[in-house]
């Protein structure tokens, strides 16, 4: 008895100092989260779902890309309206036949331990990336490289297997052609496996890092552009978004910006309280519906245009996103390079005229049936959406029920995003959503990707009578050297992808930021990817 | 005793291989291709030349069993792999972030005992009394409030309202208590009725009896006897809770921003990160095992009346 006491003494002491220990241990090292803003009040605190990971510029997941662009910059620059600026390189001359760029670099360039930068740096950089060229292979031009050499010290030319005209807009892309400086390079060179150091040109320099908790990034006292007004941006890892947005409501943290970063209905209640300025960007992609032509019900453009008629757009767009989405017209954004001005079909709500293209397609109402039918077959489709995303979800249910007024069955089926690009992949669907990848990738981006197999569109658009014609003048698209041209060719190619109805425009996302009233100058970048952070400041009272 | 033990030891060896098979298995059947989701996570359009080259870098384009294989042999040399989504080797990912997941779930561990012990036991001594009344009203609310909305009401009033503790994050103890509360709170639930239920019954063994008419005083007969042997169910269950507590640090760690291991974990669930997802059910099985096995050691030890059973077995 007396024996077991003491046992159960020895235990529950050592587990106390166990614990003890285990909590000293925890608390040394103490980042105070909450810091006050008097301590570092020059500093730009936001919140981001996920740790910025290595700061590598050749790599993808897990880094992020506006972590990336804070450090790392290109040779050219997106800018609004896809206008494409010089960067790191001052000026380039494109060769006759469109296979030769000759890049002339920025003198007063240094990366932030000093260093120059230089065309021999730049050709290291190249050399990195086409030392993995499979693993990126999905930027048009990497693959079409035939070499690239090193003319003199500020100049450099690359000369492609092909001539490729969107090869200056993927060059403003955040990774994988953005420059390490050379003392970040590892012994053999090849960065795929890590850098030694997050070394760049760009205005800021990552000073801490600790995965999963926080990333600080101090101001480039060198860098060759405009100095950044704020001296330093704390990154705060937060992955809950209503945590997020009570830290916000908290005061730790100055600005929330993103996609989906923060949920309308948050956005809305902050608004609300005009306690907090806000910006919405213009339209970063188009969310679409794609419908899959290989499917007996869906083969029938008359069927599709029905669809297309049978919901009222503006309703649901505003209704779902509060009008934080705008009602989209096109395929893709008007704002992109060549896709002003595509003249489609104009399609508004008007359920009558659904019903009579289904009549006239021979889906007929049965009396006393809710369900059209023909020849025996029900006008039953699938829908999948991913179920992480609540505006595509409730937007599956809304057209489930318009559908069903004009007497189209629409299953809804919820997949995690992996599983919805597997399925878009092997045609294992009948209509999916998808939007576009945006600025700078798009329009070719988006045209290569219809055009090539195996991605879910070249599939989607079996039943096109013209489809053939029309993969033709994609793959030509890319090649042409002349600007009249090429504009001729996007424009007919987008006008009839989507006035043959398997690609419906529903709305026009953008990306939504709210910050503290102290916050000046915020600006969205043109480029989806880049960070936001150009200008901004913070006034002191 | 030492062949009971080592008995229990050995055990581990067919559940380890068991979970590691249905974790393969699982994966294998889902319809995602890991290699895909890599490239889907990473925004790079998957092309057949990328995805191929991926593949044969996972070592999925070898047969299933031979992937099972490989992969045990590689565990039992503890190299759990590389994640595929950092590049870095999985263990030491892990046991980067697992001090804070322990330090988590040991002071919500350290709050549930010491909540519930006394709570459970006058709720049990003093049947119906406020106090009972009180421990079944937390009961209830333990039990039926999800940890996350529990979670986001702590920050919304004792972190933007009253500024008392920080919203997120990890540093200080103050970062600390509202998530070892979020998670406690229903293992409190759990104990509380448990003891308190336990309690009841032991006050009407013979023994309690005995010992009244010994003359012992009642202070005495509720410590050294009752509480004593009463506690020992809560035991079992906070043993058989370690790995469900693991689990439970999941939700919580996201809504703190919690810098651990489940956070990690949900991620590579998400990216099909599998390297980390078997490190991760290695861990939760060995949690499971180890536990109930110092459960039961702890048992022996309080009451002399199993390792008896034990011996006679």
């Amino acid at each position: 008895m007396v024996n077991g006491g003491t046992r159960q003494r020895k235990l529950f002491l050592t587990a106390f100092i166990l614990l003890l220990s285990t909590f000293l241990f925890g608390c040394t090292n103490a980042s105070d989260a909450s810091k006050p803003k008097g301590e570092d009040n020059n500093m730009l605190v936001i919140a981001w779902p996920r740790d910025v990971g290595e700061m590598n510029p050749h790599v993808y997941n897990p880094s992020q890309l506006f972590a990336q662009s804070m450090v790392y910059e290109p040779l050219v620059s997106y800018q609004n309206g896809g206008e494409l600026k010089p960067h790191l390189a001052e000026s380039w001359e494109i060769s006759g036949d469109g296979k030769e760029y000759t890049f002339h670099l920025r003198q007063d360039v240094k990366f932030s331990d000093g260093t120059n930068f230089n065309a021999e740096i730049v050709k290291k950089n190249f050399d990195a990336i086409l030392n993995n060229v499979e693993l990126h292979s999905w930027l048009g031009f990497i693959s079409k490289i035939d070499h690239t050499e090193v003319i003199d010290e500020n100049t450099f030319k690359l000369t492609l297997t092909e001539p490729y005209y969107p090869t200056i807009q993927e060059l403003a892309v955040v990774r994988p052609v953005r420059f390490l400086g050379e003392a970040g390079f590892p012994e053999d060179g090849d960065t795929a496996k890590g850098v030694v150091e997050p070394i760049g040109t760009g205005p800021w320099i990552l000073e801490e890092h600790k995965a999963d908790e926080y990333a600080i990034y101090k101001r480039n006292e060198n860098y060759w552009g405009e100095l950044p007004k704020v001296e330093k941006i704390k990154v705060k890892i937060i992955p809950d978004a209503e945590t997020r947005v009570l830290a916000f409501e908290k005061g730790d943290i100055d600005l929330l910006y993103g996609e989906g970063v923060i949920s309308i209905d948050a956005f809305k209640q902050l608004e609300s309280t005009d306690n907090y300025k806000t910006s919405i960007s213009e339209p970063v992609a188009t969310r679409q519906l794609v419908i899959n032509t290989k499917k007996a019900q869906l083969s029938d453009e008359r069927v599709r245009q029905a669809l297309h008629y049978g919901f009222n757009k503006e309703a649901m767009v505003n209704g779902i996103t509060s009008g934080y989405e705008e009602k989209a017209d096109h395929i893709l954004p008007a704002n992109l390079p060549y896709t002003k001005d595509i003249d489609v079909k104009s399609i508004g709500y008007d359920a009558e005229k659904a019903k009579t293209l289904l009549d006239e397609a021979g889906w007929t109402l049965p009396k006393g049936k809710t369900v059209r039918e023909k020849d025996g077959q029900l006008l039953e489709i699938e829908m999948m959406y991913n179920s992480a995303e609540s505006i595509q979800k409730v937007m599956a249910e809304t057209l489930q029920s318009e559908w069903a007024a004009i007497g189209v069955k629409l299953n809804i089926v919820g997949v995690e995003l992996t599983e919805q690009v597997q399925r878009f992949k092997d045609n294992k669907f009948d209509i999916n959503f998808f939007s576009n990848y945006g600025a700078p990738y798009d329009p070719h981006t988006f045209l290569n990707i219809v055009a090539s197999e195996g991605f879910g569109f070249n599939e989607a658009i079996s039943a096109y009578p013209n489809k053939d014609e029309l993969l033709k003048q994609m793959s030509e698209v890319p090649m042409t050297t002349d600007e009249e041209l090429r504009q001729q060719l996007y424009s007919s190619i987008l006008k009839s992808i989507q006035d043959q109805g398997a690609i419906i425009p529903i709305s026009y996302l953008k990306k939504t930021a709210i910050y503290q009233k102290d916050i000046t100058n915020f600006t969205f970048p043109a480029n989806r990817d880049e960070h936001p952070f150009t200008g901004i400041s913070i006034e002191h009272k | 005793m030492g062949t009971y033990i080592l008995k229990r030891i050995m055990s581990i060896i067919p559940v380890f291989l068991l979970a590691t098979f249905l974790t393969s298995g699982m994966i294998h059947l889902s319809p995602v291709d890991p290699a895909e989701a890599y490239l889907t996570a990473a925004h790079i359009q998957p092309t057949d030349e990328i995805l191929t080259q991926k593949r044969h870098e996972f070592g999925l384009d070898e047969p299933f069993l031979i992937q099972y294989v490989n992969s045990i042999i590689k565990i039992c040399q503890l190299d759990f792999g590389i994640s595929y989504v950092s590049n870095k080797p999985v263990w030491d990912e892990v046991t980067y972030r697992m001090p804070a997941t322990i330090q988590l779930a040991l002071g919500s561990i350290l709050i549930a005992v010491f909540v519930s012990v006394p709570l459970g036991f006058l709720a049990g001594v003093k049947k119906n009394s406020l106090i009972d009344h009180f421990s079944r009203f937390l009961s209830f609310l333990g039990a039926s409030i999800p940890s996350f909305w529990l979670g986001y009401i702590f920050i919304f009033f004792f972190s933007v309202k009253l500024d008392l503790f920080p919203v997120e994050g990890i540093g200080t103890w103050q970062h600390l208590v509202l998530p070892s509360i979020t998670l406690a709170l229903p293992l409190i639930a759990m104990y509380t009725r448990l003891l308190r239920a336990s309690v009841l019954e032991n006050l009407q063994e013979p023994y309690v009896l005995f010992a009244r008419t010994r003359g012992i005083k009642e202070k005495t007969i509720m410590a050294k006897h009752v509480l004593r042997i009463a506690i020992s169910p809560m035991i079992t269950g906070l043993g058989m809770n370690l790995g469900k507590l693991l689990t439970g640090t999941i939700i919580v760690e996201a809504v703190f921003s919690w810098p651990g291991f489940g956070r990690y974990f949900i991620e590579a669930i998400f990216n099909r990160d599998i390297p980390v997802i078997q490190c991760y059910v290695l861990i939760a099985a060995s949690l499971f095992i180890i536990s109930s096995l110092f459960v039961d050691l702890i048992q022996m030890c309080i009451d002399p009346r199993i390792s008896r059973k034990e011996g006679q077995q």
